[in-house]
């Protein structure tokens, strides 16, 4: 097999390297550009799955921004990071200073936390389902400590609250991995200097080590954002969505008016909308919490 | 023996021990609902929430319902373990293959276009996958495959995101090695087979190990695309039973344990290609 070019036409390096990018790329064409292409057909068209798509223009967008279940989902984002965040991020702050603690287990500690992210989220969220319930261990704990049983999945606030804690500890562990690799690349030299200059232990905590963290930080912040719009699995099996649509998430709501009532146009312009939400709130974060931190 | 307790007891202060104590307990309690799924799947179901974690008659009957009398029940769950089994292998095998092959054309291969090539990778993967979930059902309604294993394979038989990976690690090989098999005239097949593969094994494993556990774990798109009992892979039938027959907490613990299981034994074997893969994703 001849791997350069003899100057005439393309080489047969080219040709294979042609070949296979473009079996990429027929791939690509069929499960991927032409959904696209039907997401923003279907965006703009009245369709039922059986009849002929009807051209509506901006109907389905009118419709999509006036379905208060669909704004109320909007919301529950909202109301599930309000939760998930303080979780998430005091979570990863304090795997990362336990993994830097421990030493020799460092491993151990590792896998102990990051076993949560790398099971099934389906099984777990129906041991949580139990573990969460009425009768469930962990409000026979409580009742047993301090006698009282918490209504987990009956309450709005709780529920969403149920679901942020059960989502919080299967990402901390990955957070907290995060965070650490970047615990690691802070100069110690700065702590020297810090101490010399009298700086107590909150102050070097609040000057140097957050500061340093923005990066990996602004990385956690970026995936919670995504892991709350792209909620499925764990309010599905768990809440169900209920009590009243409290924990409800965006994809659910899809999910729901694409196949249970059939309107899979309404649908479309929904996960669009979706889409673009998600990305406009993590550039907005971006923007907001963002540094450039130079050691001068 | 004692000069080295005492050693290793002053290399930290009080507080820095009470510290390391915390953070083994808390990484211990990570694993608490494992543990409880583990224990409730050995239980009689009365027993599940009256009995303390450890204590109750241990038993295996939660297995043998889940695999004999579940089938009476319209819910195959053996079937089910193997149709989980066969799309997830069928899947890592395709992506495997086909990503080693086209990342060896992206990364090696001079052929008009192979930036723009790169480029469209990296804009695939900022586009949220649960987009194209709607159309995907349209798309393999129309090419008849509902129902079907097919729908379950096609659709993920090729990854971008393995492709990108793979890519970069092959970019990082010597020339030499290249050089040596032109030299021997090493067809395209044995180049990849017999020099860029055995060369790259950790990033062939990471890409293998996130491939089986995101296909094995799928939820949403199965759930869309398989309506039949006996054509669903094992976490939608499992998500099916719990929410028809969510009285059965024992035979619903048991099946979680099937589920979790392959996925938790592969974690503990490759820990190291697992936290490997998880820090190359956080350059």
């Amino acid at each position: 097999m001849r791997w350069t070019g003899n100057g005439r036409g393309l080489s047969r390096e080219a040709i294979v390297g042609l070949a296979l990018a473009g079996a990429y790329l027929l791939f690509t064409a069929v499960f991927w550009a032409y959904p696209f292409f039907w997401l923003a057909k279907l965006s703009v068209t009245q369709w039922r799955f059986f009849d002929q798509p009807v051209f509506t223009g901006a109907r389905n967008l009118v419709r999509t921004m006036q379905d208060p279940q669909f704004l109320g989902s909007l919301w529950n984002v909202v109301r599930f990071l309000a939760f998930y965040l303080p979780l998430a991020f005091g979570g990863a702050l304090l795997v990362a200073f336990g993994l830097q603690q421990v030493g020799r287990g460092r491993a151990f500690v590792a896998l102990c936390f990051l076993l949560s992210n790398v099971s099934s989220g389906v099984a777990l969220s129906l041991v949580f389902l139990k573990i969460f319930s009425s009768t469930g261990p962990l409000n026979n704990a409580l009742d047993a400590a301090i006698g009282v049983r918490i209504p987990w999945t009956n309450h709005p606030t709780l529920a969403m609250l149920a679901i942020a804690l059960v989502v919080a500890w299967k990402f901390v562990g990955y957070y907290g991995l995060i965070v650490y690799s970047g615990l690691l690349t802070v100069p110690r030299e700065l702590y020297d200097a810090a101490r010399l200059d009298h700086a107590g232990p909150l102050t070097r905590l609040l000057r140097i080590t957050m500061p340093m963290l923005n990066p990996q930080l602004m990385m956690v912040l970026t995936f919670a954002i995504l892991v709350a719009f792209g909620l499925f699995t764990e309010p599905y099996l768990i809440t169900g969505g209920g009590p009243a649509d409290s924990t409800a998430t965006p994809q659910m709501i899809i999910y729901e008016t694409a196949f249970r009532r059939l309107q899979p146009s309404h649908a479309a312009t929904m996960s669009i909308v979706i889409s673009l939400a998600s990305y406009v709130l993590v550039v907005l974060a971006r923007r907001l919490f963002e540094k450039k931190v130079v050691i001068a | 023996m004692r000069t080295r307790l005492s050693a290793l007891l002053r290399s930290k202060t009080p507080g820095g021990w009470a510290a390391t104590v915390a953070i083994y307990a808390l990484a211990l309690t990570w694993l608490y609902p494992f543990a409880w799924m583990v224990a409730a799947s050995l239980k009689p179901t009365p027993q599940i929430y009256t009995t303390a974690l450890f204590a109750g008659d241990w038993t295996l009957d939660n297995f043998r319902f889940l695999f004999a009398t579940a089938d009476k029940l319209d819910r195959p769950f053996l079937q089910a373990l193997g149709i989980s089994a066969l799309v997830t292998l069928c899947v890592t095998a395709s992506v495997l293959v086909t990503s080693a092959f086209i990342a060896f054309a992206l990364a090696r291969l001079r052929f008009p276009g192979r930036k723009l090539f790169g480029d469209f990778l990296l804009l695939q993967m900022v586009i949220p996958t649960t987009m194209f979930i709607l159309p995907l059902f349209v798309l393999v309604k129309e090419l008849g495959l509902l129902n079907s294993l097919a729908a379950l394979i096609l659709p993920f038989m090729m990854s971008g995101w393995g492709i990108y990976m793979m890519s970069q690690s092959f970019r990082a090989m010597p020339e030499e090695y290249f050089d040596a098999a032109r030299l021997d005239r090493a067809s395209l097949w044995q180049t990849v087979a017999r020099v860029v593969m055995p060369l790259n094994t950790s990033i062939i494993a990471i890409v293998a190990l996130f491939t089986f556990t995101g296909t094995w774990d799928n939820f949403l798109w199965p759930l869309i695309a398989i309506s039949e009992a006996d054509r669903m892979p094992l976490s939608v039938l499992l998500a099916t039973f719990s929410k028809q027959y969510g009285g059965y907490a024992g035979p619903v613990m048991a099946g979680a344990v099937l589920q979790t299981l392959p996925l938790a034994l592969l974690f503990l074997v490759f820990r190291r290609q697992f936290l490997q893969g998880m820090a190359l994703s956080l350059k």
